[in-house]
């Protein structure tokens, strides 16, 4: 007769370690290797960023130069991109057995996910230097001292963070790789109703509620602030607190629904 | 003989209908991504591009006024890549050759997809233009200026399905014949669609005051809300014909050379 025995596990900090940095590894080479949804999720925003600057930016006043204005939203527009190719990548090791594969090791379940937000966040760095080069060549003329600069990276970090954890529990919850991505459309969509492209109050009344109240539109409105002067006011706090509140309950969340869906 | 192709033609449009009444979603969806724009301009940009573009209020209102021509544009383009994709999936799934054992007219199967696209395509349009009077457009044209309006359309819807027929039978899978229609519906945002020709930089402006959707818009826009035609209806008209024949002089060389 034969017995079960409880597959090893990794223990101490310098395994955990080591689990992790070998699924960062592994995210980052699929990255590299599936170029198309790279290319993708950079190309769409900077077409996106083209067509508003050159096309409607001489029709919209902003009360500044269009290009200033649109730049923070587009660079969020790039992360909800980056974040849907995270959910589907998520969903695509959920779905073709790759876990499976995965638990028969001696690794942390944590590591996997883990793996999944940070070559997600590697993206969305390489995308959003890609994205504000573009724009600089368009006549993107940020105020920011290096300090501002810093602060604007960090808060765009932590709300990279948040949404790639969000994502990567959207990833874990679809039951195909084609439903994680209609499930990612929310990420990709927000950003319209946000300040990203005109200013809330030239929208109607129910639109500007959405607006002025979803978690976008304070990250925007601080980071447009930090770099170009315009005034931030509460923004900067609302914006951390949204950013903070997503990645404790996105990360919680991702990392349950992981465990509940592998449960032996 | 012409009685036999005519037979036939219609025969392949009823296959086409038939498919469209299986698929009703098709039919929305291609109808859904105009109205999306619509919404999303008519709502979210409109009061910025109201104020930035003019008009007699300068606002909202007069905004979706200008917006829909742009958009019924591109509900034809939408419609230009569902066929191209029908089109594409009949070339490699084998069903053509199918019919090139029977004893049908040729000419029959592509004519088929055209019609059928051609109603398809109407239908869409019916869908945009009653979510476009729901939201404030308000067309000031006499019936007679529906008459052309409807004929400008149908040249036009026409012109586009022979082209994205060509496309489709060029394009050696199903994906590739949904990206290259893809410029047709950038087309419209690169005319006078959706903000005034005079509006952007002197390169883009050249670009979209010469390409052939920008005539097209200005004289539907002519005739649904009164503005000045002035030659685009010689233009638009011209860009159709144009299209039309090369759409169908390449469809008919593409399926006469596959074998």
């Amino acid at each position: 007769m034969t017995t079960l025995q409880a597959r090893p596990t990794h223990t101490g900090l310098g395994n955990a370690l080591t689990d992790h940095l070998t699924m960062i590894g592994r995210c980052v080479r699929l990255t590299r290797r599936n170029t198309e949804t790279l290319i993708m999720s950079i190309a769409l925003p900077l077409l996106m960023m083209l067509l508003f600057v050159y096309v409607f930016g001489g029709a919209i006043n902003t009360g500044t130069q269009y290009v200033n204005y649109v730049v923070p939203g587009i660079v969020l527009l790039c992360t909800g991109y980056g974040a849907a190719a995270t959910a589907m990548a998520v969903a695509n090791d959920m779905t073709t057995g790759v876990i499976d594969r995965l638990r028969t090791l001696p690794i942390r379940g944590s590591a996997v996910l883990t793996g999944h937000v940070v070559a997600s966040v590697a993206r969305n760095a390489l995308s959003t230097t890609i994205v504000v080069t573009a724009a600089v060549v368009m006549g993107f003329r940020p105020r920011a001292a290096f300090a501002e600069w810093l602060l604007a990276a960090g808060l765009l970090l932590l709300y990279v963070l948040a949404l790639s954890w969000f994502a990567a529990g959207l990833g874990v919850i679809a039951k195909s790789v084609e439903s994680a991505s209609a499930l990612s459309f929310v990420m990709l969509f927000l950003p319209y109703l946000s300040s990203a492209f005109v200013p809330p109050h030239t929208m109607p009344r129910f639109l500007r509620g959405i607006s002025e109240h979803q978690p976008i539109t304070p990250v925007i409105e601080t980071v447009r602030g930090l770099l170009t002067g315009t005034p931030i006011g509460a923004n900067g706090w609302i914006a951390l607190l949204w950013c903070t509140g997503l990645l404790a309950a996105a990360s919680t969340f991702a990392a349950w629904l992981f465990r509940r869906r592998n449960a032996v | 003989m012409t009685t036999h192709a005519l037979a036939d033609s219609a025969t392949m449009l009823r296959r086409q209908l038939r498919h469209m009444k299986r698929y009703p979603s098709l039919t929305f969806m291609l109808a859904g991504m105009p109205v999306v724009f619509l919404l999303l301009f008519a709502y979210v940009f409109g009061g910025a591009l109201g104020a930035g573009i003019g008009g007699p209020t300068g606002g909202r209102a007069d905004y979706i006024d200008y917006l829909v021509p742009g958009v019924i544009l591109m509900t034809v383009a939408a419609a230009a890549q569902g066929t191209a994709i029908s089109v594409a999936m009949d070339m490699t799934e084998g069903i053509v050759n199918r019919f090139r054992t029977m004893a049908i007219s040729r000419a029959s199967v592509l004519t088929g997809h055209v019609l059928g696209s051609l109603v398809q395509t109407m239908i869409s349009m019916v869908i945009v233009l009653g979510v476009a009077l729901l939201i404030g457009f308000r067309p000031t044209a006499t019936p007679v200026e529906w008459l052309a309006v409807i004929g400008v359309l149908v040249l036009l819807t026409f012109a586009l399905i022979w082209l994205s027929v060509a496309l489709g039978m060029v394009s050696e899978s199903v994906e590739t014949a949904s990206n290259l229609p893809m410029p047709l519906i950038l087309l419209p945002f690169l005319g006078s669609g959706f903000v005034p020709t005079d509006s952007m930089p002197t390169a883009l402006r050249w670009f979209a005051e010469y390409q052939p959707f920008t005539p097209v818009i200005e004289t539907l826009r002519g005739l649904l809300l009164g503005t000045p035609i002035g030659g685009s209806a010689y233009l638009a008209l011209g860009w159709c014909v144009v299209i039309a024949l090369g759409g169908y002089l390449w469809a008919k060389k593409l399926y006469n050379r596959t074998r």
